[in-house]
């Protein structure tokens, strides 16, 4: 490789993280400058003297601590549960034959193919005839319904790899077919029960809809729709506003950097594809 | 139908009970909660679709009269032209930025795993969080977009303010937001081409963009037709990022059909009418599906996979 070649690969390289990196950079710079730096103009890139007065006041005199309790709690109640129904279809699709077996797999691919917001009026219905409207338990309802079809295509290519030999062996053995799932599959899957639940919760952390749709008061309230609410409000300031952004983001770039070594590997890619 | 489910069913019978084949008691749950979510769902939006409504409430039967409605609507059409504008500029400017970042990232870089990091960072991002990101960074009056445009031309546009502008800003955003996913999947395509291809066309003397054209190109085709599937479907439904960043204005400039599902429901609360049009999404989402599946099918060479 030529070293004019080369310099230019650096600069485009450069150039990509800029682009890639930078609104959120200039978000955290914002969140840690001072009130009256932050609409300067011209704007200026460094903080004079650099504080987390933003953040102590998003934490301690906004409602934003409410939301993330809310989003954990529905985040990780939905997962859980989505998981738990998802590893035993996708099992049973996985090692079994059964009449109907096809048309029910479209079925759930077809089912992850409509879109949310064709379905949310009916939704919002249901959650009111049910009295789970401004509930966590309507929210996790839903989430969990929209997770499973992704999950059990996911977990199906999982327990596809896993060797038959080893179920037979195991089977001889006297080992019967439900101690034989939770004994011996289950734990072989565990990567594939890992990133599917790393997709599962980025998907539930992330999802505006849900929350603005099937949920009223503020107490209620799932974090993407109390940041909305933030800049709704008359006289946004922009240095809390970035500070419960970045608050927002910490579940889910903690989440990116245990996926990363899949990402790196470019192995994502099945999963992504769903 | 097999030796499995009769073995299953034959496993350790409980007590005082005939036993379900354990395939059936490991789906049922699944489908369960899917049909009631997902499923149910879609036949209780054709069935408000059919009444005259008020808030929640269906008052009478009306046939297909909110579907001519929509028919009749102006807003329908240029929501629906929105939606197209918005699909295709994405679509142009996000199809070349995925391949290009997909290749670079392909490539021998220093620090590469950095790199990748960090070039995938916005795809962890809400569609919320990358409006209110970009919401600052175009701010009117702090802004560094406007402040540079300012230093370049001498005026300090408003742009989300302005209906071309708004739309514009919007694709952008909208293209940074996704690009990320098409870059993974390329990448993940990229990287399965066999090193030795790239060396002998090299030795035969192809250059930079013929060995793209010839080698990587075919190769990465069916991927990238998948890609664009994705999409187009991603653009056409979005509804949050357009309104958390825009809300649909200025002057319903940014209105999709998507987003006016969401204001014909839940702002008008005319949801029989609200139904019918998220329906009509629905349908040309399954179109399009099947139009790709019948494209792709033929470019697919395993199959079962």
């Amino acid at each position: 490789m030529t070293p004019g070649r080369n310099a230019a690969m650096i600069g485009l390289t450069l150039a990509a993280c800029v682009f890639a990196a930078g609104p959120l950079v200039w978000g955290l710079l914002t969140s840690i400058k001072p009130a009256t730096q932050v609409v300067a103009y011209p704007p200026q890139l460094l903080p004079t003297s650099p504080s987390l007065e933003h953040y102590a006041t998003v934490w301690q005199q906004s409602n934003f601590p409410v939301y993330f309790r809310n989003s954990l709690i529905v985040t990780a109640v939905s997962v859980a549960t989505s998981l738990a129904l998802a590893v035993h279809a996708a099992y049973a699709l996985a090692r079994f034959d059964f009449r109907g077996k096809s048309a029910l797999m479209f079925a759930i691919l077809a089912t992850s193919m409509i879109p949310g917001i064709a379905i949310l009026v009916p939704l919002y219905n249901l959650s009111v005839k049910t009295g789970l409207y401004n509930s966590l338990a309507g929210m996790v309802i839903v989430y969990t319904a929209w997770n499973v079809p992704l999950l059990v295509w996911l977990l199906k290519g999982f327990f596809e790899k896993v060797p038959r030999e080893l179920e037979e062996a195991a089977q001889i053995d006297g080992c019967g077919p439900f101690r034989l799932f939770y004994l011996i599959v289950l734990p072989i899957a565990r990567p594939g029960l890992l990133a599917g639940a790393i997709m599962a919760m980025m998907a539930v952390w992330n999802d505006f809809l849900i929350g603005y749709t099937l949920a009223v008061s503020d107490q209620k309230r799932l974090v993407p729709y109390g940041l909305y609410a933030f800049i709704s409000n008359i006289g946004i300031d922009w240095g809390q506003l970035m500070a419960a952004t970045v608050l927002a983001l910490i579940p889910v770039i903690f989440a990116f950097l245990i996926m990363q070594k899949w990402l790196v590997q470019g192995l994502m890619a099945g999963a992504v594809k769903g | 139908m097999s030796t499995m489910v009769a073995f299953a069913s034959a496993d350790s019978a409980p007590p005082g009970g005939a036993r379900l084949p354990l395939p059936v008691v490991f789906l049922a749950p699944a489908v369960a909660i899917v049909f009631l979510v997902s499923i149910y769902p879609v036949f209780d939006a054709l069935g408000l679709s059919l009444f005259r409504t008020r808030y929640a409430e269906k008052l009478e039967f009306v046939g297909l009269a909110n579907y001519v409605a929509l028919w009749n609507d102006p807003a329908t059409w240029s929501a629906a032209v929105h939606s197209l504008v918005y699909a295709a500029a994405s679509l142009a400017l996000a199809i070349p930025l995925s391949l290009g970042l997909a290749l670079l990232l392909d490539a021998k870089l220093p620090m590469r795993s950095t790199v990748r990091t960090f070039v995938i960072l916005p795809w962890v991002m809400s569609q919320t969080v990358v409006a209110l990101l970009w919401a600052w960074i175009l701010n009117a009056d702090f802004g560094p977009v406007v402040w540079a445009i300012h230093q370049t031309t001498g005026s300090r546009p408003a742009m989300l303010a302005s209906p071309i502008g708004a739309m514009v800003a919007l694709v952008v955003v909208n293209v940074w937001a996704s690009y990320p996913q098409a870059t993974l999947l390329l990448l993940a395509a990229v990287q399965t081409i066999p090193k030795e291809l790239h060396e002998s066309a090299h030795v035969d003397g192809a250059n930079a963009f013929q060995r793209f054209r010839y080698v990587t190109f075919p190769q990465i085709k069916p991927t990238l037709a998948v890609v664009l599937i994705q999409l187009t479907l991603l653009y056409f439904n979005m509804v949050t990022l357009i309104f958390t960043l825009t809300g649909g204005g200025p002057l319903a400039s940014t209105e999709t059909l998507a987003v006016r599902v969401l204001k014909v429901s839940f702002e008008d609360w005319n949801i029989g009418r609200g139904a019918a049009l998220g329906l009509v999404i629905t349908v040309v989402n399954f179109a399009f599906s099947a139009f790709y599946v019948r494209v792709l099918k033929p470019s697919d060479p395993g199959g079962a996979s």
